[in-house]
């Protein structure tokens, strides 16, 4: 155990775990909206974000960026492969959505059997990436980690004076870039009309129908929000690590879920804030310890949580967050 | 698929006709049946065995995993089906089962070499196999206990991610704790059931997987009978009151709480069960062994087949360890072909292959509700 | 109402139907016979062919498969049978037990990784079905628990784990190197090896998991420790992002990893950031001008990639046990066990528990330049 490193450091593992979290924190939001709206874990979620690194990298392929060019093609190529993971995010999203929930939705099946298709979808994105692609068009299709090039390289901007630390542009992006959206988007949820209509819709669908609110429409609305949002968290995560794999959502899900129930799940804010605890908690315990004893401190800490606010750390409840 | 329904409704409804005598002979048939599968060399029907192909697998050893995930899927069944409650986590009690019989039962297992040196013993000395059973499923029961006594007043959701976290945190703990598991490189020398001696070498032995088939069937059958007389005694409708409405269940005196933590300790220990069986029968456990994936197959084992009904999670445990075993010759495909199958199964048949009738009724219902609310929108 | 029935029952038939085509051209259920002089025999390969690790172990199988083909007998009839184990042990167990109990089969190549092969060496050793590994390296194999049939073509991870802080000392003068693991059964062993033979050379120890991708924790403990040089035990998708984190964190340290990081994989994978990068490997450099390159080549379209010649010359021994008139088992055994012969990799002989003997270990560190590992130094620890 050695306290004293991240005495020492602690500036430095407080941003470094915003840093981290800030991607859980923007994963969290497709997990804490569906949830909120449709009361369900969308497991295909992690797949959503897992395509939009892929869109990156194919973007970057086609433009032909790749690392150490001019200011103009760092701007245009990283521009449009925001968009790209996007849109490829919240098409998948959406797709997702069709095929998998909404049948069931209309059988008025229980949230167990969403859960199940929600993996079966997840297991259907991950081997469209890890195998039938692989057979279709080869390598950097299949299992193996690829590389993304670093088109946006890492430089340091400014160092904070008084405590040496040094900020990174990546840095910068990654976590104002989180910021941001989630600000823009609180502020959709909360202010435009289609936001009213989704908030209606997660503190009692029936009555929000007969109110005239198309609850078809909102359910898509939600799933499209949630994924480009993963498309953000998937091109700030390529940016940050350059690099991909057909399973990396796996795990980077399970975090953004368990941020999503830190803060209460169905929370905006709360993915925000659940996010941010959890890459903190997670940096921190690898500082103390070692990585391989990140994960059980982070469930530790949700469980601590929960005992004593059993709604997470913001309470639940989409349509109540207004404040 | 009404059609499919109708026709389940109708051979039930044909089954609940026949005399007491002539089922029992008919369950006696299907055990005998049962226990002479391994053999299983009449054609056509021997197109159902795993070894066929070149590159196959022993037939008697898939057996003997389809038991053993049988055996799971009874138990999760207990917390899901009966109980209503999400565990997304039940690979850590197979994990405690298979461990438990490891660190107690192996002469390789830093806990059993702690014992010798501490008092003396010799390094043949190791927990006898027939007290490493109760070990193992008084360690996952306790487990379920230590576990749900503080979520368990959790909503169902906050339970799933808790209950994930713990199958995290026992995998990572067997894999961190060097000095009591052995860590990442996992512990040999896990020991069998005791057993006559024949030709010299134990009855349970690498060499014979039908008998550790057999083994586990035995196992099965009891534990599916003991399953049956719970979800009819008082703990079972007090269960499935939990499930329909806890407020309404509480309200009418069911102390739910109470209730639940019964469902997840015997849930918890029926895996630990299987746990124990896997781990004697590999002869070796070790932390990879025990990923979330395999929780997810669990839950998706129970639902597939039917939560609630025990034909149902039998069924789902036996398609989805055979079939990837059966046909292996698509290597790469399978993954991709199981979630397909997964999506495809349940957006058919949302009740499960085999869902209990209660069940089948509750999703009729509910069906004709979402239509109807659908029709007023 | 009929029609939907008869749609049902024709669905049904055809799943049948499609369950009896799969299984076509095969109904022996095992147990094959094989006496006398006949000589048709079967040999088991046994390792990762599908998912994420078939690419550490696909190499050496095709390895195996050409010197089968090479392979001038007139007399014998040998087939060489691939099952797929996922690297996991769990489904490595039902595959032994298939081999074990065939009697057709007189040995295995395998298992690939070290797993699976802790958990199928009892059933094998039962049967007396002689095993060569071409790639399972953990040390306790042979040396906390021996079986009479298990053979390597590699010599076992200690001497790795010596090799490595031997290069570190002496080519790179290293005196504070960063020892890095990631938690698992291959990767932990072979750093404590590491931290042990360097001794005070070392100056931290940082552990980090399979699936990672943040490193950032470690980098720091990097920046505060200031190592001269980086030692990771892990695989390829965890030491990729690892070095470019490291290198844009401005850490310039030299990076080094064991085999686990040997494959052509490595070089796509980390990018710019591992130019430089060192892997070193118990696999024997093959020269491109070489037949075996080349026929290869001709055969599977690609360079021989990771431990196809460890593949090769575990096949060409059970071939020559055939030639030597061995025809059963236990025949197979004990020629291999006497077996002196040079290989394509190394002279390969065995010593009592099935090991490399010891003068004949050597390693090979490869250096990656533009994304090839080109061989660098060869490295013998033993002597």
């Amino acid at each position: 155990m050695d306290f004293d490193a991240l005495i020492n450091g602690l500036d430095r593992h407080t941003l470094d775990g915003i840093t981290r979290g800030s991607i859980y924190a923007l994963v969290a939001l497709g997990y804490t909206m569906v949830y909120g709206v449709m009361k369900l874990i969308n497991f295909a979620h992690s797949e959503v974000f897992m395509v939009g690194t892929w869109a990156t990298l194919g973007t970057y392929t086609v433009i032909g960026a790749t690392a150490g060019q001019g200011l103009g093609m760092i701007i245009g190529a990283t521009l449009l492969a925001l968009l790209a993971a996007m849109l490829a995010s919240a098409g998948t999203a959406l797709a997702v959505e069709r095929i998998a929930y909404r049948p069931l939705r209309k059988k008025g099946a229980p949230p167990l059997i969403f859960l199940i298709t929600g993996i079966g979808c997840s297991m259907v994105l991950v081997e469209t990436f890890g195998q039938v692609l692989r057979v279709f068009f080869g390598p950097p299709f299949g299992r193996v980690l690829v590389n993304v090039p670093a088109v946006l390289p890492t430089k340091t901007v400014f160092t904070i004076p008084g405590l040496d630390l040094a900020i990174t542009n990546t840095r910068l992006i990654i976590i104002f870039g989180a910021i941001a959206m989630m600000v823009a988007l609180d502020f959709f949820v909360n202010k435009s009309r289609l936001g009213r209509g989704v908030r209606a819709v997660a503190q009692d669908p029936d009555t929000a129908s007969l109110m005239g609110v198309n609850q078809d429409r909102v359910i898509m609305l939600v799933f499209v929000l949630g994924g480009a949002m993963a498309g953000v968290a998937a091109l700030l995560f390529t940016i940050q690590y350059d690099s991909t794999k057909f399973d990396i959502g796996f795990i980077i899900g399970v975090k953004a879920f368990t941020a999503a129930v830190l803060g209460g799940i169905g929370n905006l804010r709360g993915a925000l804030i659940g996010g941010l605890v959890l890459g903190v908690v997670e940096v921190y315990a690898s500082t103390i310890w070692d990585s391989s004893w990140a994960d059980v401190t982070a469930f530790v800490v949700l469980v601590l949580v929960l005992m004593f606010r059993p709604t997470g750390l913001l309470g639940e409840s989409l349509g109540k967050a207004r404040a | 698929m009404t059609i499919i329904t109708q026709h389940t409704n109708r051979l039930r409804d044909r089954l609940d006709g026949v005399p007491t005598w002539a089922r029992a002979l008919g369950m006696l048939l299907v055990v005998a049946f049962a226990f002479y599968l391994p053999y299983l060399n009449i054609l056509p029907f021997a197109y159902i065995r795993t070894d066929l192909s070149a590159t196959g697998t022993d037939w008697a050893s898939v057996l003997f995993l389809v038991v053993v995930y049988m055996i799971v899927a009874v138990g999760l069944n207990v917390v899901i089906g009966l109980a209503g409650l999400l565990d997304l986590g039940y690979v850590g009690f197979y994990a405690l089962g298979a461990y438990s019989v490891a660190l107690f039962g192996s002469t390789s297992s830093p806990v059993v070499e702690a014992i010798q040196s501490k008092f003396g013993l010799s390094e043949e000395w190791a927990v006898p196999f027939a007290i490493c059973v109760p070990i193992a499923i008084a360690m996952a029961l306790i487990a379920g206990v230590i576990l749900g006594a503080p979520t368990l007043r959790l909503r169902g959701d906050y339970l799933a991610i808790v209950t994930m976290g713990f199958g995290e945190i026992i995998r990572i703990c067997a894999r961190n704790l060097d000095n009591v598991t052995n860590g990442a490189a996992g512990i040999t020398n896990v020991p069998v059931p005791p057993g006559p001696e024949i030709d010299g070498r134990p009855f349970f032995n690498v060499s014979e997987p039908e008998r550790w088939y057999w083994l586990a069937l035995v196992v099965l059958i009891i534990i599916i009978w003991l399953a049956r007389r719970l979800e009819n005694s008082r703990v079972g409708r007090a269960w499935l009151a939990i499930r329909e409405d806890e407020d309404a269940a509480a309200i009418m005196g069911v102390a739910a709480f109470k209730y639940k933590l019964w469902a997840f300790a015997i849930g918890a220990s029926l895996g630990g069960m299987a746990g124990l069986l896997f781990g004697s029968k590999q002869q070796y456990v070790e932390p990879n062994g025990f990923m979330l994936n395999l929780s997810f197959l669990f839950v998706a084992m129970v639902v597939i087949g039917g939560s609630g009904n025990i034909l149902g999670v039998l069924i789902g445990a036996f398609l989805l360890t055979y079939l990837p075993e059966r046909f292996r010759e698509f290597q790469e495909w399978r993954p991709f072909a199981f979630g397909v199958a997964l999506v495809a199964v349940m957006i058919l048949r949302p009740q499960g292959l085999v869902p209990s009738r209660r069940r089948a009724r509750e999703f009729a219902d509910r069906k004709v509700e979402a239509e109807e609310a659908a029709a007023d929108a | 109402m009929i029609r939907s029935s008869r749609t049902w029952q024709a669905v049904a038939l055809s799943a049948v139907a499609g369950l009896a085509l799969t299984a076509c051209g095969t109904t022996d259920t095992g147990g094959g016979d094989a006496s006398g002089d006949d000589c048709s025999f079967k040999i088991g390969v046994m390792g990762a062919l599908s998912g994420a690790n078939a690419s550490i172990v696909l190499p050496s199988v095709d390895g195996a498969e050409l010197a089968l083909k090479q392979w001038d007998n007139e007399d014998c009839d040998v087939t060489i049978e691939k099952f797929d184990t996922e690297g996991d042990p769990a489904k490595a167990t039902p595959v032994a037990t298939q081999i074990a109990g065939d009697d057709s089969f007189i040995g295995v190549i395998g298992g690939a990784f070290s797993g699976e092969t802790r958990a199928t060496k009892a059933i094998y050793g039962d049967a007396g079905v002689t095993m060569i590994s071409q790639s399972a390296t953990a040390t306790d194999l042979t040396q906390d628990d021996p079986s009479p049939v298990f053979h390597r073509i590699v010599p076992y991870d200690d001497y790795q784990g010596a090799a490595i802080a031997q290069y570190l000392t002496d080519e790179l003068g290293a005196s504070k190197v960063f020892v890095v693991d990631n938690s698992e059964a291959y990767g932990e062993p072979l750093a404590d090896r590491v931290e042990e033979t360097l001794g005070d050379a070392m100056v931290q120890r940082d552990k980090t998991q399979v699936g990672q991708t943040d490193f950032a924790p470690t980098i720091s403990k990097m920046e505060s420790a200031k190592p001269d040089a980086v030692f990771y035990g892990g695989y390829i998708a965890e030491a990729a992002p690892l070095l470019k984190q490291m290198r844009d964190a401005g850490i310039k340290a030299p990076f080094i990893g064991g085999d686990g990081l040997y494959g052509s994989d490595f070089g796509n994978a980390v990018g710019d950031a591992g130019e430089g990068a060192i892997v070193m490997c118990p696999c024997a450099p093959i020269e491109e001008d070489s037949t075996f390159a080349a026929d290869y080549q001709d055969e599977f379209g690609s360079a021989p990639g990771a431990y196809a010649a460890e593949g090769f010359d575990a096949m060409s021994v059970f071939l020559a046990a055939l030639d030597d008139g061995a025809r059963t088992r236990e025949d197979v055994e004990s020629f291999v066990d006497g077996y002196t012969g040079d290989g394509l990799s190394k002279e390969i002989s065995f010593d009592e528990n099935g090991d490399v003997p010891k003068d004949k270990v050597s390693y090979w560190a490869y250096k990656n330049e533009g994304g090839t590992l080109v061989p660098d130094v060869e490295v013998s620890p033993a002597s």
